[in-house]
């Protein structure tokens, strides 16, 4: 598979590297909304996503970079949310298997904080920093040298006679 | 390129499901009745069942023929258990009031009220099968653990451990361990050679007698108004295919009239 080169931090406008710090910058602002209801803070970046698509592929790179970083950790929050309730509503079993949920989502959102930080610094500086695993599928997805599109003219064929 | 990301997505998901495991395993968890070991719930047991009876509301009953007919229904469902680490003993005491309830280390408490209200032997039994499930689940000790922490819980202070059993004569349960405990008793009951669902006409009864204050204190009802689901439940349970039901050859009316 063949990649596009990626650019090296000179050759990055500071506009740009602004609009990829952005792209990091966007879950803090949308945290404190999303405290209740974390799929908010997914709407956010998916939205921050489209409106800032044609900003050249380093910004491309850190918003995907941190959508994707971001949904699993949504989704813990979300199900910390429901079970919590669950529990609430029902009997009040807050099991110990609930409560390393609860540790371990814990965990999961301190460490997307610290690396979405470090993501945003290194944006504003013109670099690339990767994420175990979703930096990985980021580059692919944005510098991947896609085949080129073949068949797609149609062309007229004689009967066969 | 996807085998590295795929090593990636094995390091994360490894790394995040071993916090899960070790936060889940890891003792913090205030209510985990494994903090306190059997053998010292059976001690603390002991010290209870010596403190409760002292209280004048708890008084032993002295009666053989009923303490012996309790013997038989309490061997029976013993005999009934597959394998128990507890030493269960069945200790009747004179009181109107309709209730039964365990202390720990297998201690389980039954009124004089509550014989009488049982119209057969299969009717009491099926009620000390459910106070069974609360100590082989190991209800009571979580509960305590739960509400006072394990350090009030044994401590040594005569003051304090006056307090915990003031409290453990009035222990309420949730409705999780109300149908875990109802579930034990069909199994165990079923093992005894005795009709499980005798424990749905004990809940019928019950509800018949709602606002009854002789039972106010009787923790089966602890999730009242839930026992229609409770009955449910307890009449969806199948016994066995061979299943045989052996009744007690006791008089039972005869050895409530001396009471
Ligand atoms: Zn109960």
């Amino acid at each position: 598979m063949k990649y596009h080169p990626i650019p090296q931090p000179d050759e990055i406008e500071v506009r740009v590297r602004e609009d990829a710090m952005g792209a990091y910058l966007m879950m803090f602002a949308t945290a404190a909304l999303g405290l209740p209801l974390p799929i908010l803070n997914l709407v956010a970046a998916i939205v921050y996503y489209y409106v800032n698509r044609d900003k050249g592929k380093f910004v491309q790179f850190h918003m995907l970079q941190s959508l994707y970083s971001q949904i699993p950790v949504t989704l813990l929050n979300s199900g910390l949310v429901a079970w919590t309730i669950v529990n609430f509503v029902r009997d009040f079993n807050f099991t110990s298997i609930y409560w390393g949920y609860l540790i371990m989502t814990g965990v999961a959102g301190l460490v997307y904080l610290i690396f979405s930080i470090v993501g945003a610094v290194k944006a504003r500086k013109g670099l690339f920093y990767y994420f175990i695993f979703f930096g990985k599928i980021a580059y692919h997805q944005v510098y991947r040298i896609r085949p080129e599109q073949t068949g797609s003219t149609p062309s007229n064929q004689p009967p066969g006679l | 390129m996807q085998q590295s990301i795929l090593r990636d997505l094995g390091i994360l998901l490894g790394i995040f499901g071993l916090i899960w495991l070790g936060a889940s395993l890891f003792s913090f968890y205030p209510e985990d009745p494994q903090l306190l070991s059997i053998e010292r719930e059976q001690k603390l047991g002991d010290a209870y069942v010596d403190l409760v009876l002292l209280n004048p509301m708890f008084q032993e009953l002295e009666n053989e023929k009923i303490d012996s007919s309790i013997q038989v229904i309490g061997d029976r469902l013993s005999g009934g258990l597959n394998q128990s680490e507890f030493d269960y003993r069945f200790i009747v005491f004179d009181s109107e009031m309709i209730n039964a309830f365990t202390l720990p280390g297998g201690n389980i408490l039954i009124s004089t009220g509550l014989i009488g209200f049982s119209e057969s032997p299969e009717e009491l039994a099926a009620v000390i099968a459910h106070e069974m499930g609360h100590v082989e689940e190991r209800h009571v000790v979580a509960r305590l653990i739960k509400e006072l922490g394990i350090e009030i819980l044994t401590s040594g202070d005569p003051y304090v451990l006056g307090e915990v059993t003031g409290m453990l004569t009035s222990t309420r349960f949730d409705r999780k361990q109300e149908e875990e405990a109802d579930l034990f008793a069909c199994h165990l009951l079923e093992d005894s050679n005795i009709e499980p669902r005798t424990l749905a006409t004990v809940f019928r009864r019950l509800e018949q007698e709602t606002g009854n204050e002789l039972l106010e204190h009787f923790e089966i009802i602890s999730t009242h108004p839930n026992f229609r689901s409770r009955i449910r439940d307890v009449l969806s349970y199948l016994p066995e295919d061979d299943f045989t039901v052996e009744p007690f050859t006791m008089d039972w009316e005869e050895i409530k009239s001396g009471l």
